[in-house]
């Protein structure tokens, strides 16, 4: 291959601010927004909060800072990735406000891609990633929202991430430092964790609140990168392991024999994002006849013949932006390893260019640009 | 008189052998049934056009992957086959497809409806725990005996429009003890008639006249059903703060939307940028709220479908099953369907020639409504 | 029981322009009172609103909704006004059934020359939503 793929490090900074947690670290977390509101340094937060019948979590958008002490950064489930409520917010302009938001890696880089897709306008947007532990499947979860709720603490506290999502378990880039600042919680001290700066814009947010990233991070980034790689290892065999058993197209069709259409995967992806999607578009819809004449070919043609073609078609468009988030996998209704499947593809599409989705904003998406010389061997065989 | 023409076969296998012949003698180009898929029993709906096909056919399989009448709009929507294909559909798919005719969503010529009265479909869940083929046997039980099967759908437990409307062609389960050996064809229409009044099927099918059953006992039941069912959402249906509770852990994705076959719109309200909010709406809702969802206008979705759909919703539940979250769309939709249908005495995909209440009015009605 | 006085609630009224708008003009050029509740959309005709115009009012926080137009059979457009009847009929069941206040939606046919109507309606209006008290839509979060 001529372009290796890169493994994700932590940031190249090596100081953050240390924070002490008074009671909690989410208290601490929601306290330090309502400083940083009190203080003029962002105008509203977007963070998750429980839903009145607490049975989920949504994401919200807040001025009213005395919200924020039921504020939830990084709860049990992402119902709904972090990016599309971004880009709710922002794709029609950036609008007056300073907005900071709370998210995980895989939002946030979901967040850059869309940016670089012209889904998203960052300029006011204050992008704050943290250390992630994983999320539960979103319908186990509301099956016994407490119980759940309490796994879910037990799993954290434990590191143990037997109850997230299939993708969550070989995720390596679950401590990536992603946003304008990172809230590196993971192998610190229970009553500590680092606030580490990664952009202009995040450091600037420190000077403003008058802290200083003069504290060494080598413990955090030592037990993140040992994560990561056990990780590495973990994704690497789940991957195989999974290539192998759809080796063949008729195990691919099995996997997808379960599947209605619905295309509820494509619209809670945080990537897919055109209005009408093309497998919904008039480009899918034939005449009768041309139906009938593409089941007297083969006697007996599945109704609609659009499942495999849709599958692949996203893989095709969206591949290379993937983020392995898992939101897809939640919304099947026919419970479809689709996450899983598509996760494994986008780390080979991705490979092929050396491309981590989401890691810098800077670079451009693999399919808008090229190199003179690449890609060898795809390239005329014939030659 | 209606007619009914006797194969001598269970009525699925009876089916099975009646299309076959259909498509042998070109009477018709091909069949739109639900079909095993594979080795593992996996069940989806197919376009048939070769005989042989047929035999892995399943046509009255109690699950419904698609309601069909959003499949059959797809396949005529751009005008019909120019040849008979046979279709064979549940009733509520039915009503919803005759519901998309009258919305210009699809086209009756060259269909052949056939169809049976139902005793329900399992929910799709069903179909990745892989229970559907244990619950099979206690299923035709209790059909055969008017009963209601235990693990159907919610809406299917509560559906009283049981007997299809509109079918060509209608089988009898419910009710029926001799389902497993013989399969009665009762021919409802003109164009029953017309495939069924052949030298060559004379010669082979025996055809007599036909009393109709009564059904009155599991009507009954399932009024019952939907009685307990309404009661028990409307437990829950006690204005804003039930709303938020029940649509709380709405995710967004219009699963249920996409979901269901009256819902054809091919960019849908809630999803245009109509609906779509701006820096400014967020200011205005920070302003007004302090705080407000991302992404947001979830109740509006749903409220704002059930104003535009209920009128022609057919209870089919296919919504229900679509969602992620477990949120009892279908009891709701139902529900506020019903109680707009009863105000017009309506039922939707009844009638073809009635029109979509909304889409038409008279002079004189609904004094009460003005103050 | 007494509401609050002081409570003014927001009436999102709409007037079709041939007869209720020019109704309310009326009243307004005969110095009939009438509430400052009311907020008032001119639309070409009443069958112009869409339920979905009535519903976004609700959740945003409107107390009541009015809708006003031509009386059945004096429509501007001739048949307008029936399919009014008919979705506002449908909107108000549907509101019934989930347990909302229905009572916060009114139609009212108000021709141009019934200032009075328009003015005796929106008053009586204004008292039944000042009973009913603030719509609690316009401050919930998870809307």
């Amino acid at each position: 291959m001529n372009n290796p793929r890169k493994t994700p490090d932590a940031s190249s900074t090596d100081h953050g601010v240390l924070i002490q947690v008074k009671n909690t670290q989410k208290e601490t977390v929601n306290d330090f927004l309502k400083t940083a509101m009190e203080k003029g340094v962002f105008d509203a937060v977007l963070i998750s909060m429980r839903v009145p019948a607490g049975d989920s979590f949504a994401y919200v958008l807040l001025t009213n800072k005395e919200l924020l002490k039921d504020a939830f950064p990084l709860p049990p489930v992402m119902p709904v990735q972090g990016a599309k409520a971004i880009s709710s917010i922002t794709r029609r302009g950036k609008g007056n406000k300073k907005i900071a938001a709370i998210l995980r890696p895989c939002e946030i880089r979901a967040t850059v891609e869309l940016a670089k897709l012209g889904q998203v306008n960052l300029e006011n947007i204050i992008l704050i990633s943290m250390d992630c532990f994983g999320v539960m499947p979103t319908p186990i979860f509301i099956k016994d929202p407490e119980k759940s709720f309490k796994k879910f603490e037990d799993a954290i506290r434990e590191d143990d991430d037997t109850v997230m999502r299939p993708v969550c378990q070989i995720c390596d880039k679950s401590s990536m430092v992603a946003g304008d600042l990172h809230m590196g919680t993971r192998g610190v001290q229970k009553d500590s964790f680092f606030i580490v700066p990664h952009t202009k814009k995040g450091k600037d947010i420190l000077d403003k609140l008058g802290l200083q990233a003069n504290k060494n991070i080598d413990t955090w980034r030592a037990k993140i990168n040992k994560n990561a790689k056990e990780k590495q290892k973990k994704r690497k065999q789940v991957h195989t392991d999974l290539q192998s058993s759809i080796e063949k197209l008729d195990k691919f069709l099995d996997i997808f024999s379960h599947c209605i259409n619905c295309h509820n995967c494509m619209r809670v992806c945080p990537i897919c994002s055109c209005r009408v999607c093309y497998f919904d578009s008039d480009k899918m819809k034939h005449p009768s006849d041309d139906y009938l004449r593409i089941a007297e070919s083969k006697g007996s043609i599945r109704f609609l013949p659009d499942t495999s073609i849709f599958h692949m078609g996203r893989m095709v468009h969206m591949s290379l932006s993937c983020v392995s988030c898992g939101a897809c996998e939640d919304a099947c209704p026919m419970s479809i390893p689709v996450a899983q499947l598509f996760s494994m593809t986008a780390d080979e599409t991705q490979g092929l260019f050396g491309y981590i989705a989401g890691e810098s904003l800077d670079e451009p998406l693999p399919l808008t640009t090229y190199r003179k010389e690449e890609l060898s061997e795809v390239d005329d065989v014939h030659d | 008189m209606t007619k009914v023409l006797t194969v001598n076969h269970s009525v699925e296998q009876g089916i099975r052998e009646f299309l076959k012949f259909l498509l042998d003698t070109g009477k018709i180009k091909g069949v739109f049934t639900l079909k095993k898929l594979n080795k593992k029993g996996d069940v989806a709906y197919s376009l048939i056009t070769r005989s042989d096909e047929l035999t892995d056919a399943v046509p009255f399989f109690p699950l419904m992957p698609v309601n069909a009448g959003k499949l059959i709009s797809r396949f005529t929507m751009n005008g019909p086959p120019s040849e008979p294909v046979a279709v064979v559909l549940k009733p509520c798919e039915l009503r919803a497809f005759i519901e998309l005719v009258k919305l210009e969503q699809g086209s009756l010529e060259n269909m052949v409806f056939i169809s049976a009265t139902c005793g329900g479909v399992f929910p799709l869940n069903m179909v990745h725990e892989g229970t559907i083929e244990k619950n099979l046997s206690p299923y035709w039980t209790a059909i055969k005996k008017e009963e209601i099967p235990e693990n159907i759908r919610p809406v299917c437990k509560a559906c009283t429009e049981f007997i299809p409307y509109n079918a060509d062609l209608v089988l009898n389960l419910v009710g029926n003890k001799n389902l497993d050996s013989q399969c009665d064809i009762v021919i409802e229409t003109k164009k029953g008639e017309e495939i069924t009044t052949d030298t060559d099927i004379k010669k082979k099918y025996s055809q007599k006249e036909y009393k109709k059953e009564n059904l009155d006992t599991f009507k009954e039941r399932r009024e019952a059903e939907k009685k307990k069912i309404i009661e028990d959402i409307d437990t829950k249906l006690t204005g804003m703060d039930g709303l938020i509770e029940i649509f709380g852990k709405c995710i967004g994705c219009h699963g249920c939307s996409k979901a269901c076959p009256i819902c054809y719109c091919k960019l849908c309200e809630f999803e245009s940028s109509d609906s779509e909010y701006g820096p400014s709406n967020y200011e205005a809702e920070l302003k007004r709220r302090g705080a407000v969802r991302v992404p947001p206008n979830t109740l509006y979705y749903h409220l704002g479908r059930l104003s535009h759909i209920a009128i022609s919703c057919v209870g089919c539940g296919s919504c229900e099953d679509a969602c992620p979250v477990d949120i009892p769309v279908s009891i709701i939709f139902k529900k506020i369907g019903e109680s707009i249908q009863n105000m017009f005495e309506y039922t939707p995909g009844k009638s073809i020639e009635e029109k979509i209440p909304l889409t038409t009015f008279k002079e004189k009605e609904l004094t009460e409504i003005e103050e | 029981m007494k509401k609050n006085d002081d409570f003014i609630p927001k009436i999102l009224t709409f007037l079709c322009n041939w007869c209720s708008y020019a109704g309310a003009d009326l009243a307004g050029t005969s110095r009939l009172k009438y509430p400052t509740s009311i907020i008032p959309i001119r639309v070409m005709c009443s069958s112009r609103v869409d339920p979905l115009f009535i519903l976004k009012g609700y959740l945003n926080g409107a107390d009541g909704v009015l809708l006003t137009g031509c009386h059945p059979g004096d429509c501007h457009y001739q048949s307008g006004n029936y399919y009014t009847r008919r979705r506002f009929a449908a909107l108000k069941k549907i509101f019934e059934n989930l347990g909302l206040e229905k009572d916060r939606l009114s139609l009212s046919w108000i021709s141009a020359s019934e200032g009075q109507k328009y003015a005796q309606t929106t008053t009586d209006f204004t008292q039944k939503i000042k009973e009913l008290g603030k719509n609690s839509a316009g401050t919930e979060i998870f809307l």
